[in-house]
């Protein structure tokens, strides 16, 4: 292609006399600056030395410059988060990659999805298994509140299998023209901070157990490979805490299955787990019985067992079909970003706290990462670089910071001990808070509701947890959990 | 004398058996007419008091008002008399013949005056939330729980809570601002009343009945670290991707 020859052209005599003039030359595209001599020139050298075809030459490319062929973005990971920044990228114009290892991942997940979700991404109602409009939520002394009073015909939530979901918006991307890559990402290495991205890969032809050693260049690299995420180690992105959870599927008859139909159930208590809740959310023909923690991740089976015997009776003659955990982080990484890579969904860390809710997060940083990109190269049309994804990172904490810190005060509230459990339920009672709690979880805006209503939950907030703390027995073995930035150990402490 | 009265108690003691014996068949020819209640009478009327009744213990009448109260005759007879359980899991499931329902039943716990015993009712919930915080139950459908500790008024609660904290703490603010400003006046020369026309003097007067309120033990200094950390941490593990670089939305 002429433009290619050209570039092969400008870039020969760049090599042979760096000092000269030649920067300045004027040819299809490119503004090439001074520093892209600097840098080219190592390059070329490298790329001789190895023997390598220089047929298209590698050079760093400042943020903003036009470019000859479109924008080149590879995202690693193909669950919601990577899907719909791989929509996104495809339907501004940019060449997407979407690099996922396993096509039928069931990754082990509660599954919910709020309303606001269906509409925002478009979802048919084929990937939802069941809308639960009820739920039950369980004190330490088995005091049920029934959640869901002030739902309308039109409100619910969405349980979904995750293997339909993820592969719908897999393929709804690739219609728009990403490119699926069924490989398993191995590593990325920058040549240069503004020069293309190499990403090895092992790549998964049909019937494949071992995949084949594969390369691919791409100008940005966006992580959405979930919690373990390879992409944030080779960023240096940093830890995070992070819940362990754990869940197992039971099949239970059909009389206790009908019971389950559209209620999903939060058993809360120091016996199921210190700082988290236990539940039973309904699949599609069977229950998911789990719990998670963070301070005591070693017990965490002793806390399984506790929810089975909570709900015992209520599914009792159930068989189980599957025994699956994962971890949930609890808060962002450090840093999210480092030159042309970023990180979004679980790889992030976008999960509230108290809820333990990521798939619309993960979803929705996707897709801003993916609208930031193609705003800033004009549709694939220029390159852009880490001030895009700055920008992107910027819209989304501006966007939900509020929502974040909500959850959080809950969870510091209300999950500290068994009488904050307690008062916590009894609080859940009131229409009022349920309407507050589902307007927000469903819609993902905090809306400030009436003040004088405001203030009277606060005023029977404190009240109930004065009651419940002067209920607590003076020989009480329940523990106190607090939430900052002690160790683990440290931060569960016996009742006072 | 002694040695007397001793060959008298034996001689005494002797012939006893063969009354006894002599009771017993005329006893027992009794009981084919009578009946056993005619027996028993019969029997404890003649015999001599046992050493458990000698000593000045009484008997009948005598005796009225002075037993335990029912609920330990009940639990030393073996808990089933009237009532039923009291705060006992039977059969996984709690039970206490005051809980119906899922609530307690208020009209049972009526005090001496014919009015609710409120601190009886707190205590028997505190209990309830014990057993169930040590050994948990399943949560069914056919036994859910409904009892709301609002139920219980809000003097209720004062009175047995925060009444006995109240006079604790007015106590001991009362004691340290008493001795400091005994300690003022010997120091300064400036007399107990005349120490509050100053305003530093209204200042640490604040600062000493404050600071009892809210420290009451050395831990409580701790306590608050904590809190200040935990609200400031979340916001810290978000801002740190932009810790030293520019944050778009400043400009």
């Amino acid at each position: 292609m002429a433009s290619t020859a050209a570039v092969v052209h400008a870039v020969a005599p760049v090599c042979a006399a760096p000092k000269q003039a030649a920067p300045r030359r004027a040819f299809v595209g490119a503004r090439v600056g001074r520093r892209v001599a600097q840098v080219a020139h190592p390059t070329a050298h490298k790329a001789q030395q190895q023997g390598r075809s220089t047929a298209v030459q590698v050079f760093a490319v400042r943020d903003g410059t036009p470019l000859d062929r479109p924008l080149r973005v590879a995202v690693i990971g193909g669950g919601p988060s990577g899907a719909c920044c791989a929509e996104s990228l495809a339907k501004g114009g940019v060449e997407a990659y979407l690099i996922e290892r396993k096509m039928d991942n069931c990754k082990p997940c509660g599954g919910a999805i709020p309303i606001c979700m269906v509409e925002e991404f478009d979802l048919p109602m084929e990937i939802i298994d069941r809308r639960v409009t009820k739920m039950k939520m369980i004190s330490p002394s088995n005091r049920e509140v029934d959640v869901g009073k002030t739902l309308n015909e039109k409100e619910w939530i969405g349980m979904c299998r995750r293997e339909v979901f993820d592969d719908y918006l897999r393929k709804r991307a690739t219609k728009l023209g990403a490119n699926l890559i069924n490989g398993l990402f191995m590593g990325l290495e920058t040549s240069s901070p503004d020069g293309p991205i190499t990403i090895r890969y092992n790549k998964y032809n049909d019937g494949d157990k071992v995949g084949t050693p594969s390369t691919l260049e791409v100008d940005l690299v966006i992580g959405a490979d979930g919690a373990n995420s390879r992409v944030a180690k080779d960023i240096d992105a940093g830890e995070y805490d992070y819940a362990i959870a754990f869940q197992e599927r039971i099949r239970i008859p059909e009389d206790k299955m009908d019971y389950y139909k559209d209620l999903a159930e939060m058993y809360v208590g120091d016996d199921v787990s210190p700082d988290f809740y236990g539940w039973v959310f309904p699949k599609y023909d069977h229950v998911a019985v789990g719990t998670g923690t963070v301070v005591n991740k070693t017990a965490i089976k002793q806390y399984q067992q506790a929810t089975r015997d909570r709900a015992k009776v209520k599914t009792e003659g159930g068989q189980i079909i599957r025994v699956e955990a994962h971890p949930i982080p609890e808060h962002p990484r450090p840093r999210r970003v480092k030159g042309r890579i970023t990180l979004v969904g679980d790889a992030a860390g976008y999960v509230t706290k108290c809820s333990g809710e990521g798939i619309y997060f993960a979803a929705k940083s996707g897709r801003m990462a993916g609208e930031a990109i193609v705003k800033a190269s004009e549709g694939g049309k220029k390159m852009a670089g880490e001030r895009a994804l700055r920008n992107y990172l910027d819209e989304f904490d501006r966007k939900y910071w509020a929502t974040y810190k909500v959850l959080d005060i809950l969870q510091k509230v209300f999950y500290r001990s068994n009488p904050a459990r307690e008062a916590f339920v009894e609080m859940c009672e009131s229409n009022y808070v349920q309407k507050m709690t589902f307007d927000s979880y469903l819609y993902k805006t905090v809306v400030p509701g009436n003040p004088l209503d405001d203030v009277k939950l606060l005023v029977g907030t404190v009240g109930s947890l004065l009651r419940a703390n002067a209920l607590r027995a003076r020989d009480s073995k329940s523990v106190n959990v607090s939430f900052g930035s002690k160790s683990n150990e440290e931060k569960v402490t016996a009742a006072a | 004398m002694q040695a007397c009265s001793a060959v008298t108690g034996l001689r005494a003691a002797a012939p006893l058996p063969a009354r006894a014996r002599a009771q017993r068949r005329v006893v027992a020819e009794a009981a084919t007419e009578n009946g056993a209640a005619a027996t028993a009478t019969l029997d404890k009327k003649d015999r001599k008091p046992s050493p458990l009744q000698r000593g000045g213990t009484l008997q009948g009448a005598a005796a009225a008002g002075k037993d335990a109260s029912d609920k330990f005759k009940a639990a030393a007879e073996g808990a089933s008399s009237t009532s039923g359980p009291v705060l006992q899991m039977v059969e996984g499931r709690f039970s206490d013949f005051r809980w119906k329902g899922g609530r307690w039943d208020l009209s049972l716990f009526k005090g001496a005056d014919g009015e609710t015993d409120w601190d009886a009712v707190i205590d028997v919930e505190m209990a309830r939330r014990k057993m169930l915080e040590d050994s948990p139950i399943p949560c069914t459908n056919e036994d859910p729980v409904l009892f709301d500790t609002a139920e219980i008024p809000w003097w209720a609660w004062v009175r047995r809570f925060h009444l006995p904290e109240a006079e604790k703490l007015n106590g001991r603010a009362a004691m340290m601002g008493y001795v400091l400003a005994l300690f003022v006046d010997q120091l300064t020369g400036v007399g107990l009343l005349d120490q509050q026309e100053s305003f530093i003097g209204k200042v640490l007067l604040h600062v000493c009945v404050f600071g009892i309120l809210l420290v009451r033990t050395t831990t409580d200094l701790d306590k608050y670290k904590n809190l200040i950390d935990e609200a400031t941490f979340y916001d810290k593990q978000w801002n740190a991707t932009w810790e030293g670089q520019e944050r778009p939305s400043d400009n």
